[in-house]
């Protein structure tokens, strides 16, 4: 866990001192405080269009560090040469996985963190009546997501570009937000032997829907149980363990 | 332990385009304790190659190496391991203080210990000035010394280096030397490959000599130049066993 940990402060220190976070995070007050005029005219529904659009701003951002960070950990490492000084020491390449991993959770939860906190005090200012529960729900997603979205981006790592890691990532996360009811859709009403290969695909592909909360949020609807959240939260551990696991084994593979 | 590195009938091949190329073919050595190994041959050789096998990061195709009579593939097996690579451009958001930090953090050196390390280390590559700057800053050089001080930073039983002189100053490198001449002193063992033959000259207590894939020659250097012409360098011996 000491060299896991050793490896994912380097990111921490990337983050601090890089300018992507800091460009999003004023670039998310303008937004937000121009959201919050908005609000002011008290149109109808536009509150909820209002929020809606908000938490997906924060997911979006967060979503955007995430990937960036996660994606370039392990090809940079090789480019730069530096991975050669850090296996020569007591660092297993498992190792070297789990720490880009964990470093990229700990980026993007840092900045998600910030962008929900204010994400939360616009929600709260609204001064309509608004579940906390709700609210905590929604930040324990938004890390469920980011872990996921990290894991991914360190899978893909092994054999993709950092250029074509992004462009897949947000693919993914854009297909799977907007066509997973549609896909469920058609895997119901299409005929075998279609509708097996097409149950097959759903089933494996990372569910990045599951951690919307966008228009329950919206909407102010109740929190959900909890049941569902052990499920998602079951689900994001299975996936993302497995996806690090095959990952180390690649990386093992990989002759440097 | 008096064998530090072993390396049986060494093959390592590696597949370039649809060609797989034989980088080593069928290498024996043996680098006894406190001993300081210089390790030559031109561009292409296959050193690099032989280092990073005894490092443990990349595999035999066949044979076997040893490293403190271990599987060097073993993390454990590298703790007394200090490595310098030929070229590494360090995280240029981190200072030279913050990357050794980080690599003493991962042999687990207790951090008062630790912070001593550090300061030491800067002191003996002379970066004090620069400690505290992003790497991103630096020169060649300056990059090389921060290479040097993080293989000291386990003060490890066996430091291996790659090329260490390529864009120190004179200064620089009559401090490495100092620094390998310490080691020495204290038992400890050094295998460093080379293409500066008066370094390795002035150094070394043994040599060999890697051409094409195969280690043509070993042994100390003054037996290798015994018997031979009168002002025989170890430049001109190495010319001559390459075939130039």
């Amino acid at each position: 866990m000491r060299t896991i940990w050793a490896i994912a402060k380097v990111s921490i220190n990337e983050l601090i001192r890089k300018k992507d976070f800091y460009v999003l995070f004023i670039f998310m007050l303008v937004m937000l405080g121009f959201l919050s005029i908005q609000n002011f005219f008290d149109i109808e529904g536009i509150t909820r269009y209002v929020r809606d659009f908000g938490y997906t701003l924060v997911m979006l951002f967060s979503f955007i560090i995430a990937v960036t960070f996660s994606a370039k950990q392990i090809p940079e490492e090789i480019e730069r040469k530096t991975i050669y000084p850090l296996l020569a020491k007591p660092v297993s390449r498992f190792n070297l996985v789990a720490g880009k991993f964990l470093g990229g959770i700990i980026v993007s939860t840092a900045s998600f963190l910030l962008y929900y906190g204010l994400f939360a005090a616009f929600y709260l200012s609204g001064g309509e009546s608004i579940s906390v529960v709700l609210l905590i729900q929604g930040f324990i997603f938004g890390i469920l997501f980011l872990c996921m979205v990290c894991a991914l981006a360190v899978f893909f790592s092994n054999f993709l570009t950092v250029s074509a890691n992004v462009s897949i990532s947000i693919i993914l996360y854009f297909v799977m937000i907007s066509f997973s009811d549609q896909f469920r859709q058609a895997i119901l009403y299409s005929e075998k032997p279609l509708s097996v290969s097409l149950g097959f695909i759903y089933y494996i592909l990372p569910h990045l829907d599951f951690y919307d909360l966008r228009i329950r949020l919206a909407h102010s609807w109740d929190p959900l149980a909890i049941w569902v959240i052990a499920a998602v939260v079951t689900y994001t551990v299975c996936y993302c363990l497995f996806l690090l696991y095959i990952s180390g084994k690649m990386f093992q593979r990989k002759q440097l | 332990m008096d064998q530090i590195i072993s390396i049986n009938n060494l093959h390592y091949s590696y597949v370039s385009g649809k060609a797989s190329i034989e980088a080593l073919k069928g290498i024996y050595l043996t680098v006894r304790k406190g001993e300081i190994f210089g390790f030559l041959g031109p561009n292409g050789a296959g050193k690099t190659t032989t280092i990073k096998l005894i490092l443990g990061i990349l595999t035999p195709k066949k044979g076997e190496v040893k490293v403190f009579g271990g599987d060097p593939h073993k993390s454990q097996t590298r703790l007394s391991i200090g490595y310098m690579p030929e070229t590494a451009d360090y995280y240029k958001y981190l200072t030279p203080v913050e990357l050794l930090r980080m690599y003493g953090a991962i042999f687990g050196i207790e951090k008062s210990l630790l912070t001593k390390r550090i300061d030491e280390l800067i002191r003996l590559v002379d970066l004090e000035k620069a400690a505290g700057r992003a790497m991103g800053t630096f020169s060649k050089g300056m990059m090389q010394k921060v290479s040097f001080a993080q293989a000291l930073i386990n003060d490890p039983d066996l430091l291996i280096l790659d090329e260490p002189t390529g864009g120190l100053d004179p200064v620089a490198r009559k401090n490495m030397r100092e620094v390998i001449n310490v080691q020495r002193e204290r038992e400890k063992t050094v295998f460093f490959s080379s293409h500066e033959l008066s370094e390795v000259e002035l150094v070394s207590d043994r040599v060999g000599i890697l051409n094409k894939g195969e280690l043509v020659i070993s042994g100390p250097v003054e037996d290798l130049l015994k018997g031979k012409e009168e002002k025989q360098t170890l430049e001109k011996y190495f010319l001559q066993i390459i075939g130039e």
